[in-house]
């Protein structure tokens, strides 16, 4: 090993591990020969020495208390607005899903709504028949109950026995003799299928030879339930 | 959450970057001495050294993801944060030596002698350890970086590479030249009281 080699690497050779053995008995062996080296690694052992002593003067020297204090408050600062942040993005989920929730519902009650209407519907000649008995067609009370009858018969014997399903627009409806224009708001349209005989019944004139004839018809029936005008649906 | 002592560092930085303040707390306690040791050396500031403290955990704290345990440990990884810190500031203040630095309490310098016989030693020893504070810290940053890791916090040379971000072949040359300067200003600064006495 020559000088500038040990003054490289030689010098601290017994610490450094990325040196092989060899090149630490080469460092050895150059510094029990060559005095200027010897007395180099002499100077740095002192020197060491003296570093170590200033180091351990420093060893126990420690952050001051305030810095944790000062970091753990920023720490809750920092983590407190997280959480917030995050209850916050709770809180909007939830209220999303309270309200498809109650979207949900609403649609469920309306669908319901409309089926029990539909199922009103079915049993409106019933309610019919009714209605005309009360109307006070006293000389025809035989013929209403005929019509009646046969108008059920005739729903249970059509080849069309789906639900009738009146259209809700209040045009062409003609006013039954005797009955007042009222508000609309709480009538109800009903379809059903009867005898032309039928209308006479409600006061409506009724051609004799045609009497028999099965046809549509749809009433406006009021709160009372008793009905307050006729239309007859475009065939 | 009461948190076992000798938890891994990762683990803890885990439950700290969700929100466990005793998990912090552990590891600042771990690392502070370590992390305020270096940058007080390298600096030779106490004020200085709480900062870079400080602004070390904050940015760990901040950024817990950023530590990534397969490239090294949180040790590495916190050296690395404060030596960024520190270089940053000596660039700033390129060649500010303190003349002396007083503690919290507003007592001396923060070098404690507790090994000395008489009055004169401690005296004298006490002078010998300004020399050689004052000594590391007029060396350039780079050599005195390598100085302090290798010599002061005894790293390894495998360590004191990971820490300063270099080769093991840089810190073996920064380390010699550092050596050489700071042999030449120890042998000087010990020759000038033989000087004056010789004088006198």
């Amino acid at each position: 090993m020559k000088c500038e080699e040990f003054d490289a690497i030689g010098l601290d050779a017994e610490r450094d591990a990325s040196l092989s053995e060899l090149e630490r008995a080469a460092a050895r062996e150059h510094a029990s020969a060559c005095s200027r080296c010897a007395a180099l690694q002499d100077s740095w052992q002192a020197a060491r020495v003296e570093l170590h002593a200033f180091a351990d003067s420093t060893a126990a020297a420690e952050t001051p208390a305030r810095v944790e204090m000062r970091l753990r408050q920023e720490f809750r600062t920092q983590h407190g607005t997280m959480k917030t942040r995050r209850l916050a993005v709770i809180a909007a989920w939830a209220l999303a899903a309270a309200a498809v929730l109650a979207g949900a519902v609403s649609w469920s009650n309306w669908r319901k709504s409309q089926q029990e209407e539909a199922a009103r519907h079915l049993v409106a000649p019933q309610n019919l028949a009714l209605a005309a008995q009360k109307r006070g067609a006293k000389t025809n009370d035989a013929n209403l109950e005929n019509d009646a009858h046969g108008a059920r018969q005739g729903a249970a014997n059509s080849d069309s026995a789906e639900t009738l399903v009146a259209d809700n627009e209040l045009r062409n409806f003609t006013l039954l003799p005797g009955a007042l224009p009222a508000e609309a708001d709480d009538a109800a349209i009903v379809r059903v299928r009867m005898q032309r005989g039928a209308l006479g019944a409600l006061g409506l004139p009724v051609n004799e030879e045609r009497a028999g004839e099965w046809i549509q018809v749809d009433l406006l029936v009021g709160d009372d339930g008793l009905p307050q005008a006729v239309r007859l649906p475009q065939q | 959450m009461r948190i076992a002592e000798p938890a891994r560092d990762d683990v803890l930085l885990r439950q700290a970057a969700k929100g466990e303040e005793e998990a912090f707390t552990l590891l600042y306690r771990r690392h502070q001495a370590a992390m305020y040791r270096f940058a007080l050396r390298m600096t030779g500031s106490p004020w200085v050294a709480e900062e870079i403290v400080q602004d070390v955990f904050m940015t760990l704290m901040r950024a817990p993801k950023k530590y990534d345990s397969s490239r090294g440990t949180l040790g590495g990884y916190l050296y690395g944060i404060a030596r960024n810190r520190v270089m940053k500031h000596l660039e700033r203040l390129p060649r500010e030596v303190p003349l002396e630095q007083k503690n919290e309490d507003g007592s001396g310098a923060g070098i404690v002698l507790q090994d000395a016989a008489t009055p004169a030693t401690w005296a004298e020893t006490r002078e010998r350890m300004k020399q050689v504070r004052a000594a590391v810290l007029e060396l350039p940053a780079e050599f005195r970086e390598a100085v302090v890791l290798c010599e002061l916090e005894e790293l390894s040379y495998e360590e004191a590479a990971q820490a300063a971000g270099c080769p093991i072949g840089t810190i073996r040359s920064r380390l010699h030249r550092g050596r050489a300067l700071l042999l030449a200003k120890l042998e000087m600064l010990r020759d000038v009281p033989r000087r004056a006495s010789a004088a006198r």
